[in-house]
């Protein structure tokens, strides 16, 4: 098993290494298998310079790249390169967006290609001219290699790349670059992991926040000694208000019964209270004192029934 | 050229962006919930707290009518008490007017529970009386 992993490790390094190395050049055609590739550029899709600058690394560098290139690049979005050769610099400008279009045009997919080189470090140490297509020619001049019609040569060798060996000047396309700076994208990642950070950070409070309130309910329920259920509580507490329905109607009525006021010879002969019933007998009541006995009870408020004997009047009152 | 798409980066973090505020959306609708269950509750066992005082003080009841019971204007009155586990009857064959008028307004003024009462006019000085209280 061991020995299966180690022999398929090889053998993927192997393939790193044997990749198919391309010279992207807008006169060319190509016939591209769904493989990876190595892409050397054409001089034609890059701009390149040899300067002597007072700064100490690439990186500083790098930053002043758009204005030395300034004069001589059209409109657009370019990405820059450099590298220190002995005591001076390579500087590169090439278009992303100019690039992808041609690989596009040649039918190369971006996700096959594996590394972008240019000529200028990849064939640098080529000590003849080499022959790109029938009418032009890479040809070194001031450590610079430049294409040069192929009647200005006198000597050249065709262009071989199959035992090429890549060095580490390589550089990525920016897919966006010609729609959004990269910049600009960062800036756009940045605000949406912010915008995650407080989202989630908001999620969280409100969690504990639930929590926090859920145990507060938890401590309701101990502190006043409440059932275990919410529904066995609502149902005591509809108990004890219809108690106090009842024991509340009972006084008032029997407040606004005993308000009437009595003429001789009237009075009350009995009062029944009985399931949440009250019944109160008035003996004596003559012609229209039992009419304004009604009367006054309705202006009370009081529900109740009245049945009459003679002079007597029965008031039945639901509690 | 084997680099992340950032259309991909972007588009991954819009998705978590969604996902975090639906959650949020969720917690939050149930904490309002919460909030919302807390505070008819608290409402709840408030009131319960505030009527279980009033109609479900046994102990004080008892303390109270005792007191009411060996009053001085009830003394003549021979009220009888008859005391069950959830009720206690009382009842005298013949209560004066200052009597009745004495009890019925300490029944009436406190929060006793009145299950039954029967008062019957006797004469023009007398009444009979039953009546039943819960405790």
């Amino acid at each position: 098993m061991i020995l299966k992993i180690v022999k398929d490790h090889i053998l993927v390094m192997k393939f790193k290494k044997n990749l198919k190395s391309i010279f992207l050049d807008p006169q060319l055609e190509y016939k591209t298998e769904d493989e990876k590739l190595n892409i050397i550029l054409s001089p034609s899709l890059y701009w390149v310079k040899r300067i002597s600058l007072p700064v100490k690394n690439t990186r500083d560098l790098l930053k002043l790249l758009p204005s030395i290139f300034e004069d001589i690049l059209t409109d657009g979005v370019y990405s820059y390169y450099a590298y220190k050769l002995d005591d001076k610099f390579i500087v590169f400008a090439y278009n992303d967006k100019e690039i992808m279009n041609l690989l596009a045009e040649k039918g190369i997919l971006l996700s096959n290609v594996a590394n972008i080189y240019f000529s200028q470090t990849e064939l640098f140490n080529e000590e003849m001219a080499l022959k790109i297509n029938d009418s032009e020619v890479l040809y070194k001049r001031d450590d610079i290699l430049t294409l040069v019609p192929v009647d200005w040569i006198k000597e050249y060798k065709d262009l071989n790349l199959d035992l090429i060996k890549h060095t580490k000047h390589k550089v990525a396309l920016h897919q966006f670059g010609h729609i959004v700076e990269t910049k600009s994208l960062y800036s756009i990642g940045v605000i949406l992991m912010v915008l995650i950070l407080l989202l989630s950070s908001e999620y969280f409070i409100t969690k504990y926040k639930q929590s926090e309130i859920l145990d507060s309910k938890d401590e309701i329920f101990s502190k006043y000694h409440l059932k275990s259920t919410t529904f066995q509580n609502k149902a005591l507490l509809k108990k004890y208000h219809s108690i106090n329905k009842v024991q509340t109607n009972l006084r008032d009525y029997f407040s606004y019964i005993l308000g009437f006021k009595l003429k001789d010879g009237e009075y009350i002969a009995s009062m029944d209270i009985k399931n949440k019933k009250m019944v109160v007998k008035f003996n004596g009541l003559v012609d229209d004192r039992k009419t304004t006995l009604k009367s006054y009870l309705k202006s009370k408020n009081i529900p109740f029934n009245a049945k009459i004997f003679k002079d007597n009047i029965k008031i039945e009152v639901n509690l | 050229m084997n680099r992340i798409n950032p259309l991909y980066i972007g588009l991954s973090l819009l998705l978590i962006i969604v996902f975090v505020s639906y959650k949020l959306n969720l917690i939050t609708d149930e904490y309002v919930k919460s909030k919302e269950e807390y505070r008819k509750t608290l409402s709840l066992a408030e009131e319960l707290k505030s009527l279980k005082s009033v109609y479900d003080d046994k102990d004080r009841y008892k303390k109270s009518l005792r007191k009411i019971l060996r009053h001085s204007s009830l003394k003549n009155s021979n009220i009888k008490e008859v005391k069950g586990t959830k009720t206690v009857k009382l009842s005298s064959d013949n209560m004066d007017k200052k009597a009745i008028n004495f009890l019925m307004g300490k029944i009436l003024n406190d929060t006793y529970q009145i299950k039954s009462m029967k008062i019957t006019r006797l004469n023009d000085l007398n009444v009979s009386l039953e009546m039943e209280l819960v405790w």
